[in-house]
């Protein structure tokens, strides 16, 4: 679904990403693992083409897209559900949701899907008309992955989905991505919580400045001494 | 002196001089909004919208209507036009640099005009009939004033609706909001830039013409101060938020004519100096503007 090979990304003088390379396949729940400025966000960010990208090349469902401007991306089937959230704050629920559907042009389709993110997360249905800004932490998670979902993505990117959020919020979440993954989408999952992100995925890369230090299926790392010890603190 | 019908007429001319600063502010701040840019070649495009009115006054067989319709239409082109050669080219650099660049495009557009039709003002006079004053229960007010103020709330009605119900309106509000958030939305942004160009220049262009006719002149250099005021209009409702601007131009414009209508004679000449220091009062308070984000939100 998406390959990433050799990606450089360079702020100024700063390579935030060196040389990564990286697969995600169809229908795979893959995650990426790593300390701040590891580089899972850069890495995300220059998938959906909002980073500067230095050197190396993104392929998106068989074509190559590192050159194209976002807009173009997600119109390849890419949603990207920021770190921090991002909602519009001064905008209502709905209208953060009609946005995620922002390229979408089957209105039917779009109420269908309106529809199913409400049944996900009912809290967003009771809080529809609200400004998103007046939300809570927890449930502006929730509208962001909602909104994602509002494309009807081939790849949903997550950036640290359970970052600030009370545990049970946290599991709340963790099952709806797990949901859809078992409708069988795509998912880029990057989280700092690595033991929840590896009791769910498929596979996992394992991030160290900048650069890919380990890779491989997710029960395996998780038993991996090395992981356990910088990742698990065990 | 501070009759009932002395304050009406107070109001009358507060709300009459705030329609044009709140229709000059929407574009200033839309485009604050999207793009952090303060654009000082802003009220030169309401400078050309007024000269484009005259053009079309003068050519006596023009109808009314048009002679504003047009040049709304036209401004909002050349709006776009600035906006692809001049600021698109610098996407992405510091905002001091976009700043500079639209001092410049303000000097080059002021400059031509003096070039082409020199610096000597010109008289804007429109058919007798709009200038005529009514009295209704002591307080006057002419034709122009009732169109200045119907117009400017038509105007900003329509954009309000526009804004709050469209689907690119939607998406200039989120990309005024967050940039990069909109950009993963899959809104593309330079579409959306170039909308706001588009609308805030054609309402910049009809307040040039509504502000031609009330002071019946126009001369290149005329969209200076209504530019500046505006901007400063923007930010005390809060820049990037439209109801802020309309918010701020009719304080302004109050703020204006109150100091000069009630304060005793001899210091209305310093209606600036009191004008200002109440709104420094306000960002004082207020630093965001009255309507306009906290820090917090903008992150």
């Amino acid at each position: 679904m998406v390959r990433v090979e050799d990606l450089t990304v360079a702020y100024g003088g700063i390579e935030a990403v060196r040389g990564v390379s990286l697969e995600v396949g169809e229908g795979e729940l893959v995650t990426l693992i790593g300390n701040n400025g590891a580089g899972k966000t850069s890495t995300l960010m220059a998938i959906s083409g909002v980073a500067p990208i230095r050197s190396g090349r993104i392929v998106i469902g068989g074509e190559e897209t590192t050159k194209l401007p976002p807009h173009a991306i997600v119109a390849r089937g890419v949603a990207h559900c920021p770190e921090g959230r991002l909602v519009f704050g001064r905008l209502t629920v709905q209208e953060n949701l009609r946005l995620g559907a922002y390229q979408r042009k089957d209105s039917a389709g779009v109420r269908q899907d309106l529809d199913r993110v409400y049944a996900l997360f009912p809290r967003l249905l009771e809080r529809r008309a609200q400004l998103a800004g007046t939300l809570s932490g927890g449930e502006q998670q929730m509208l962001a992955i909602g909104r994602a979902l509002m494309s009807r993505p081939r790849l949903l990117m997550l950036d640290e989905p359970s970052l600030g959020l009370a545990p049970l919020i946290v599991q709340r979440i963790f099952s709806v991505i797990r949901q859809l993954h078992e409708e069988g989408v795509t998912i880029l999952l990057v989280e700092q919580n690595a033991h929840l992100a590896l009791t769910i995925a498929d596979r996992a890369y394992v991030l160290e400045t900048g650069e890919v230090r380990l890779a491989g299926p997710a029960k395996q790392l998780i038993d991996n001494p090395e992981v356990r010890r910088a990742y698990l603190s065990q | 002196m501070f009759t009932p019908t002395y304050v009406a007429q107070q109001i009358i001319n507060g709300v009459n001089l705030g329609s044009m600063y709140a229709l000059i502010a929407i574009g200033l701040t839309m485009v604050y909004g999207l793009l952090r840019l303060i654009n000082f070649a802003h009220g030169d495009l309401l400078m050309l919208g007024a000269y484009l009115g005259l053009l079309l006054v003068s050519a006596a067989f023009t109808p009314l209507i048009l002679t504003l319709f047009i040049p709304m239409l036209a401004i909002g082109f050349v709006g776009i036009l600035v906006e692809r050669l001049a600021y698109r080219p610098l996407r992405g650099a510091p905002e001091v640099t976009m700043l500079i660049t639209s001092l410049a495009v303000s000097s080059i557009i002021e400059n031509s005009m003096v070039m082409t039709v020199t610096a000597q003002p010109r008289a804007f006079n429109l058919p007798a009939g709009v200038n005529q004053l009514h009295t209704v229960a002591g307080v006057s007010f002419s034709t122009l004033d009732a169109l200045t103020v119907g117009l400017s709330v038509a105007l900003m009605a329509a954009l309000t609706l526009y804004v709050r119900n469209t689907r690119t309106g939607i998406a200039m509000r989120a990309a005024a909001e967050n940039l990069r958030a909109a950009r993963l939305m899959g809104i593309d942004i330079n579409r959306v830039v170039m909308v706001a160009f588009f609308l805030g220049s054609m309402l910049a262009a009809a307040a040039g013409w509504l502000w031609a006719a009330k002071y019946s002149t126009v001369e290149p250099f005329m969209g200076f101060l209504p530019g500046l005021k505006a901007f400063v209009a923007a930010v005390i409702g809060g820049i990037g938020v439209i109801p802020g601007a309309v918010l701020g131009g009719y304080l302004l414009g109050f703020a204006e004519i109150f100091f000069v209508g009630f304060l005793p004679p001899a210091y209305s000449g310093y209606r600036d100096a009191f004008v200002f220091a109440l709104l420094l009062l306000i960002l004082l308070i207020r630093p965001n503007g009255i309507l306009g984000a906290s820090t917090e939100e903008r992150a």
